[in-house]
């Protein structure tokens, strides 16, 4: 029994080795998408209905599947399971067997689009669990699951086209996105508000991107997507999105955002039928940057996520003292210090004409009759008389030092935009007037019947005590 | 015509006949080997066998006194560098496609999967059985009595090992070899602290020099790419292949594999053995051979225990096969059931949290956390430079091939693992617990902890008990057997903290369940 | 030793056995190595066009019809008995051969194919090749490069 010990390791090792090389062998030689090609094959034979389609059937050759896009520089190996994409023959056989359901793939062709450019998923892959790419592939697109399946046509074509055929969710969801004002505070194509993240590229960001700290179910872009939009603090805790939707509505959103990708197919795959977009209304526009925070824009509202109060600026006595210069000054420069931000075009995006057509939509709002003068020029105010009037009426509302701020109704009156734009007579126009639709009493009626004098001094103060605080 | 009369067409035809007998004995020219005198010249004979000694001492034939480690850690590369040939034929080095090609090697290629998987546990394994074996040789006293330089050599291919490792971590070009790599790029960037610190970055700015030479910039990209794949499958492997040849050819050089000065066959022994043959050797069982009875110097086994050497062919030959396919198996066995990582694609934007560097930088990544400069090169340096050391500060030949000397040896051991194992434990709970000099001190200059942090305090203090234990005991060898002992507990507890008990941001977590998720 | 004896008897066949079992798994193993690794090499996918493609229905291809397709190099040829595809790579060195009135020739070393594909002069060692066409479950024809008929072999679809 000599040498015993290493003869006996030899064997062993080398039994165990030849073991695992037949497992590795016979791996690859029936990997899994192997016996679904066997099964469709048996399938097609025996359904087959003569002996043509039965030769056809049985010369089917069992192999890897791939359709190389040679435009995309990708490879979907899809098919390799999905064997019966385009057979009519088996167009209710079972999954993966099964055609492509729809007409779709009459003008999409498998072999010109492959699969993944819409369906999204690992296409290189040639196993279920990772061409899926659920859970924890680490691949970044997954499965786009069927109801979201609509974003992908955006990638070829417009919204306009796509409301008339097939795409009815994905323009109800870019309708909505116009509507709900999203961009008054997100950037798309350089177009927008600060406030938010610029969107452009959200749509195929990996999902590293997206904090899935609070997301409840699979952590995938849409899911993420879709639960943020139902409740934006949720997944968020920092958000300041304000979004207020109902039922469907955080879907088709979701299928909208899907569709902002910072990639662009071939020129040969896309297919548009407008050249340019069509140019937007007055209205359109103040929905899309401004009605998130301003709403109808009548009523002044306090707003527990900016923690401050939004001023009502589409009101008849706003627009009344407002002039057209005015509120292009406001739109323009913005109110540092809130989230109001400046809208000219360098910091926004938007055009010399967008900024014009809401103010026109805005001023049209406007009452015809001017109001009543006031007459500043005839009086001198008392700095002490109105710093005791502010305390007694308006820090109440604006807060002692009239900075407004947080769970105060009132709007910061010292801001130094307003103390730049805003004249004595337009204070003391609002202050004598109010503003119907606010918190903004008259003061110069009802019980208060603050004279003229007072509302002068009043102003003398607020003037004088700005010019301080600077 | 010639002698016996034969035409000229009777000798080619005769010639032809006698072909395959001329052909394989102008090959092999002893033919199949069947006495001790055809044994050694198989050996001697060949080319690829005459690096082994034509008789083997039974102490290196006993699996307990080497553990193969050494063979395996070869064996391990022999490997990689198959499995490696086979990756590069479907793997591409730019950054389109060597995310894609090696998906491709893991989805279309017959065997791709483990073919990947083979290359990268048996490139991590030789890491791990490197250190093993450096720990035997250490143990055994394997580095002295003439061996001192190859185990320099021995210290260079660690390096080598590591180098190679690394530079092949980044050719996925997936998350988490680009973000090892951005740490790896910071590593090399680190000497700009001390330089900064002595205000002389201007003049001598060795950290940016040397990331831009191994990255052609700054942060890993196209080009650092192309680059360290050129490292990886060219100029590394070329290196490493001559210091390998020295390393192999130096032992025999050195007088062999170590073994007790006293030795005494056991009955147990013939289970590693072949029966020795009785007739037909030229070459008398009680004395060695041929020429090396000539060389000068420390030949293996001149006329020294001459009883107990056995002929290599087959000795060692059954037991070196068998050592490989005991590697093989066990690599390829772990490959089957072990896939080797791939995330996404890498994304310069997106970072890892944590991003950590390969696993076996992670020891130094955790110093790297008190100070960029000594975990990144200071320490390091400080701990190859003390190994290399060793064989020239110790140099006591008293029970050379023995493990751990003797029993005093077993005790110092003993003792520096208990001593190091407590004071690494609780460095690392005191840093963690109550975090280090900046946090009780903000303004404090980076000078000083570059030198004071819990990395250098620790060398300082293995430093410091190594002298102790040689004040102690008069012995530099136990001296050095504790500092030995330190460095390997230190540098498996920092790469096991590293890397199961940090989390993002580098923070402690007991264990990956309890990291937030991003 | 004590297994001397034993040895002589039943233990040396056992150590044969032994010996021979575990060199032969190892030269086994070796060998699976080996042909693991020549499938190894033999790609599964490929990045170059498929050797079987679809042409299009039937009735693309009217009667009387030639119709060259350069890309898939191959002629594609309908007559009252049917559809035919013949290679239009010259069997000689792989040039690509136009067609004459008399049939197709090789511009680069004069090889002449009659109608048939029948070398009728050069240097061509075989006639240029048949390929057989059928038709897919969505009625298109199919013309695979990689199977070839008899010459004379066409297929009637409707």
């Amino acid at each position: 029994m000599y040498s015993r010990f290493y003869l006996s390791v030899l064997l062993i090792s080398s039994l165990l080795f030849l073991t695992y090389m037949a497992l590795v062998a016979f791996n690859g030689v029936m990997p899994e998408w192997k016996y679904y090609q066997l099964e469709y094959k048996d399938l097609l034979i025996k359904n087959a209905k003569d002996d043509a389609a039965r030769k056809r059937a049985e010369a089917i050759p069992v192999k890897l599947q791939q359709i190389y896009l040679s435009a995309f520089n990708k490879e979907d190996r899809c098919t390799s399971c999905h064997i019966g994409i385009d057979n009519p023959l088996v167009a209710n056989a079972k999954l993966p067997f099964k055609k492509h359901s729809g007409d779709y793939i009459a003008n999409h062709p498998v072999d010109k689009f492959g699969c993944t450019v819409c369906h999204e998923g690992q296409g290189s892959a040639t196993n279920k669990r990772e061409a899926h790419a659920k859970g924890h592939t680490y691949w970044d697109y997954p499965t786009l699951p069927l109801s979201y399946i609509q974003s992908s046509c955006a990638k070829c074509h417009d919204f306009d086209m796509l409301s008339k055929k097939g795409g009815d969710k994905v323009a109800e969801g870019d309708r909505l996105f116009r509507e709900k004002g999203c961009q008054g505070c997100h950037k798309i194509n350089k177009v927008g508000g600060d406030l938010g993240k610029p969107l452009d590229g959200v749509g195929n960001q990996p999902i590293a991107y997206f904090s899935m700290k609070h997301v409840i179910g699979d952590h995938t872009v849409p899911t993420w997507l879709k639960q943020h939009f139902d409740d934006p603090r949720a997944i968020v805790p920092t958000s300041e999105m304000k979004v207020k939707l109902k039922g469907p509505e955080s879907d088709l959103l979701t299928i909208f955002a899907l569709t902002l990708r910072s990639d662009e197919l071939p020129k040969a795959y896309r297919y548009k039928t407008y050249a340019q977009p069509p140019k937007q209304e007055g209205e359109t526009l103040y929905k899309t940057f401004c009605s998130a925070c301003h709403g109808e824009g009548t009523q002044s509202l306090y707003d527990e996520v900016l923690k401050r109060t939004i001023p009502a600026i589409m009101n008849p006595s706003f627009l009344k003292i407002a002039d057209d210069k005015n509120l292009e000054t406001i739109i323009k420069e913005g109110r540092n210090g809130t989230q109001m931000t400046a809208w000219k075009t360098v910091a926004s995006g938007l055009s010399e004409d967008d900024v014009k057509s809401i103010i026109g939509y805005i001023a049209s709002k406007r009452p015809a009759e001017a109001h009543e003068p006031f007459p500043i020029k005839d009086l001198t105010g008392d700095v002490n008389h109105g710093k005791e009037l502010y305390a007694a009426h308006c820090a109440v509302c604006h807060g002692q030092d009239a900075k407004g701020g947080e769970n105060l109704i009132g709007i910061n009156l010292k801001n130094p935009t307003v103390t730049k734009m805003v004249d004595p007579e337009f204070l003391a126009v609002t202050i004598r007037d109010g503003r119907e639709g606010t918190s903004m009493p008259p003061f110069g009626k009802e019980d208060f019947a603050l004279n003229n004098q007072d509302i002068v001094d009043v102003v003398a103060y607020i003037r004088d005590s700005s010019k301080g605080s600077k | 015509m010639n002698d016996n009369g034969q035409s000229g067409l009777a000798r080619l035809t005769d010639n032809l006949k006698a072909i395959g007998n001329t052909f394989v004995g102008s090959v092999f020219r002893n033919g199949p080997p069947t006495s001790d005198k055809t044994r050694a010249a198989a050996i001697y004979n060949n080319f690829f066998m005459h690096i082994q000694g034509v008789k083997t001492h039974i102490n290196t034939l006993r699996p307990t006194y080497t553990l193969g480690l050494g063979l395996m850690s070869f064996f391990l590369f022999l490997a990689v560098v198959a499995t490696g040939v086979f990756l590069m034929v479907y793997y591409n080095p730019s950054v389109e496609n060597a995310f894609k090609s090696v998906k491709n090697i893991n989805f279309v290629v017959f065997g791709g999967k483990v073919m990947r998987n083979m290359h990268k546990w048996a490139g991590e394994g030789m890491i791990i059985f490197v250190l093993l074996h450096m720990a035997r040789v250490f143990f055994t006293g394997s580095y002295k009595n003439g061996r001192e330089f190859n185990w320099v050599i021995g210290i260079v291919l660690l390096i080598l090992v590591y180098v190679l490792n690394l530079t092949g971590y980044l050719l996925p070009w997936d998350q988490l070899s680009y973000w090892a790599l951005v740490i790896v790029a910071n590593i090399m960037q680190s000497p700009k602290e001390l330089t900064d610190s002595l205000n002389i970055t201007r003049f001598f700015d060795v950290g940016t020099l040397s990331t831009e030479f191994f990255l052609a910039g700054l942060v890993p990209g196209k080009e650092a790419l192309n680059r360290v794949y050129m490292f990886h499958v060219m100029v590394l492997p070329m290196v490493i292949y001559v210091f390998i040849g020295i390393h192999f050819w130096r032992i025999r050089k050195d007088g062999g594999m170590t073994k007790p000065e006293v030795f005494t066959a056991q009955e147990s022994d013939s289970g590693y053995v072949f029966p020795p043959q009785k007739t037909g050797g030229i070459f008398p069982t009680y004395k060695t051979y041929g020429l090396m009875e000539l060389a000068q110097g420390k030949t293996p086994a001149v006329d020294r225990d001459v009883e107990n050497t056995v002929m290599s062919w087959p000795n060692l030959l059954v037991a070196e096969l068998a050592v490989l396919m005991f590697t093989l198996a066990v690599a390829l066995v772990y490959s089957y059931y072990v896939d080797a990582p791939l995330k996404e694609l890498a994304n310069p934007l997106i970072p890892e949290n944590p991003a950590k560097a390969p696993w076996y930088f992670l020891g130094l990544q955790e110093l790297l956390s008190y100070s960029a400069f000594m975990g990144g090169v200071g320490l390091p340096s400080l701990a190859l430079l003390g190994l290399v050391l060793i064989p020239y500060l110790d140099r006591e030949l008293y029970n050379v091939g023995i493990w751990f000397t003797d029993k005093q040896g077993r005790n110092v051991s003993l003792e520096a693992f208990v001593i190091s194992v407590i004071v690494i434990i609780g460095m690392l709970i005191f840093a963690v617990k109550f975090g280090w000099l900046r946090n009780w001190f903000p303004d404090i200059p980076q000078i000083i902890i570059t030198f004071v942090n819990p990395g250098s305090i620790w060398v300082g203090f293995v430093i410091l008990w190594s002298l102790h234990v040689i004040k102690r005991t008069g012995s530099t060898r136990l001296g050095a057997m504790a500092m030995f002992v330190m460095f390997l507990v230190s540098y498996v507890i920092l790469t096991y903290f590293a890397t199961e008990l940090r989390g993002p941001n580098w923070e402690f977590y007991w264990s990956k369940d309890q990291w937030p998720i991003h | 030793m004590m297994s001397e004896t034993q040895d002589k008897e039943g233990g040396v066949s056992r150590r044969d056995f032994l010996t021979l079992s575990a060199f032969a798994a190892a030269i086994a193993a070796g060998l699976g190595v080996l042909a693991g690794v020549i499938r190894y090499f033999r790609a599964d996918v490929r990045y170059e066009e498929s050797r079987s493609f679809k042409i299009g229905k039937p009735e693309n291809f009217p009667v009387g019809s030639v119709k060259k397709l350069d890309d898939k190099k191959v002629f594609i040829f309908s007559d009252e008995n049917g559809f035919y595809a013949i290679s239009s790579v010259c069997t000689h060195l792989g040039c690509v051969v136009y067609s004459t009135e008399t049939g197709f020739q090789c511009p680069c070393h004069g090889s002449k194919f009659n109608i048939t594909g029948k070398v009728v002069g050069g240097p061509a060692p075989r006639g240029l090749p048949w390929f057989e066409i059928t038709q897919d479950v969505d009625g298109s024809l199919v013309v695979d490069a990689s199977r070839e008929v008899p010459p004379g072999t066409k297929i009637r679809y409707a």
